[in-house]
């Protein structure tokens, strides 16, 4: 299992080997516009450079401020209204039409809405990471509600359970399985609208920062941040996986 | 402790479920009730759970109540285990007591009693998903037992197990009713279990489900499921339901 695991990882060191050493050859000698793609020396020259510049972390901490932030209000908003959807059906089905027109809008074109009402700061970010943890959050929390197991629900309504015990015993701790994949989901989906939301138009931020270095055509910087944020993706979503497997372990 | 008198209920006022259902269970005493599927077996035992609404103007008492929903005099078991995943076993069997305010230290030694009475002791921290479809099974006997509730309800519940771990099971089963003297009302679709663990067997006909048949069980207790292999009047008893229940169907198809 081990030497399985060895040629996986050599296999893959080879193949980025291949692929960098190819695209850096390719940016030297004038075959690729190092302009338009940079080169994977200059990525690193940049990465190491920007280690060191303040900016980079006060851009990174208002990015990650805004994220945690629009996952906990979407998050507790989604969960709150789930609750009430699935105590009272009926408000529910009022609700219908206008929570799915809600959530088929592309949520990225309310942005200049938001930058008007919230302005350039953080608020907007918010607001648009807000915005797609919410609906995600709020499928998540009323499926798991609704496919809690029916038995468990008999079993405990012949016990003469309280509505409080009913609640916390059974239907929301039965619910956390399908609620934390949706939070899984909305987390990542926070990241990319605060990110996104910060491209199109914002004061600081990572994606502020991308947008400038892009604009100033410095492709090697561009990079760089693409890998910053790919790499506070895979963070993410190892600390929910490592949260999951700590909260689910009964599973 | 149960007394039913000419019941008959219709969920949509158009197809009738159960008609004329009429039968007392004594104190202490496990009642069978045995029918095909669909003829309202679940439905009689939700009835007494409280579980479906009693009809107005019909009689069904349960120690001169009405049944109600959550009574503590009332202890129901499933057809499947229904552990909750997350308890250990521990918490499972004492999930009833909880929920019913017994105080948690006093509730985790009554369970503990129980796993024990069940051939679980060891087992308390297991989580279901670690057990065997027939260890989950004592679980939930367990917690059916921990509770002192004078009459239990048990809907088919040892219908998913294979046929070494049911006989186990059922001769468990009797000796914590042989125990505790409770009053049992079993639903079951195994004529066999229902011979070998009643007092009384009652044969429902297809729908709308009605008693067709009261067959007292001439066989002593204690019994062993073994043991009634070679009894002849098991056997006999046996025969007779299988009577009763063919009877039933031709009835029904006439």
């Amino acid at each position: 299992m081990r030497a399985e695991k060895l040629v996986i990882l050599v296999k893959h060191a080879v193949f980025v080997t291949v692929a960098l050493g190819l695209w850096e050859w390719g940016a030297r000698t004038g075959v690729i516009d190092q302009s338009f793609v940079g080169s994977p020396l200059g990525i690193v020259a940049f990465t190491f450079k920007n280690f060191f510049n303040t900016r980079m972390w006060v851009d990174m901490g208002c990015t990650m401020f805004s994220v945690v932030v629009s996952f906990v209000l979407g998050s507790a908003a989604a969960i709150s209204a789930g609750l009430v959807f699935v105590t009272w059906p009926k408000f529910e089905a009022f609700c219908e039409p206008y929570v799915s027109a809600l959530n088929v809008l592309p949520r990225i074109a309310l942005v200049p809405l938001f930058i008007l009402w919230f302005g350039l700061g953080v608020g907007s970010k918010i607001a648009m990471g807000f915005s797609l943890t919410f609906f995600i959050v709020l499928s998540s929390t009323i499926a798991g509600m609704r496919g809690v197991n029916q038995d468990h629900v008999t079993l405990t309504r012949t016990l003469g359970a309280s509505s409080r015990q009913m609640f916390f015993w059974v239907t929301l701790t039965g619910a956390v399985p399908v609620l934390f994949s949706g939070l899984r989901l909305g987390l990542i989906y926070a990241f990319l609208g605060v990110v996104g939301a910060e491209v199109i138009a914002s004061e600081r931020g990572l994606g502020q920062q991308l947008s400038y270095l892009a604009s100033t055509f410095d492709i090697d910087g561009v990079w760089s941040l693409l890998f910053d944020l790919s790499l506070i993706g895979v963070v993410i979503m190892k600390l929910m996986n490592w949260l999951e497997r700590r909260l689910l372990s009964w599973q | 402790m149960i007394d039913i008198q000419k019941l008959s209920l219709s969920f949509d006022g158009i197809n009738t479920v159960l008609s004329g259902i009429d039968f007392q269970l004594q104190p202490r005493e496990f009642v069978a009730v045995a029918g095909p599927s669909g003829c309202g077996k679940t439905t009689l035992l939700n009835l007494c759970a409280g579980l479906v609404d009693l009809p107005s103007g019909h009689h069904l008492r349960l120690a001169n109540a009405v049944p109600q929903l959550g009574s503590h005099d009332v202890a129901y078991m499933l057809a499947r285990d229904s552990l909750f995943p997350w308890l250990t076993a521990l918490d499972n069997a004492a999930f009833g007591l909880k929920v019913r305010g017994v105080p948690v230290e006093q509730a985790h030694a009554r369970a503990a009693e129980m796993l024990q009475r069940v051939g679980l002791s060891g087992f308390e921290k297991a989580l279901p998903k670690a057990l065997s479809q027939g260890m989950r099974q004592r679980v939930a006997l367990a917690r059916t037992f921990a509770m002192p509730s004078p009459l239990l309800l048990m809907d088919e519940p040892f219908g998913a197990l294979d046929a070494q771990t049911k006989l186990q099971l059922q001769d468990l089963l009797m000796q914590l009713c042989q125990e505790s003297e409770r009053s049992v009302l079993f639903v079951t679709h195994d004529l066999a279990e229902a011979v070998a663990l009643a007092d009384r067997v009652i044969i429902m006909s297809s729908r709308p489900g009605c008693i067709i048949a009261d067959v007292a069980v001439p066989l002593e207790r204690p019994r062993s499921i073994r043991a009634l292999q070679t009894n002849d009047a098991f056997h006999h008893t046996y025969a007779q339901v299988w009577r009763y229940l063919e009877q039933g169907w031709t009835q029904h198809e006439g």
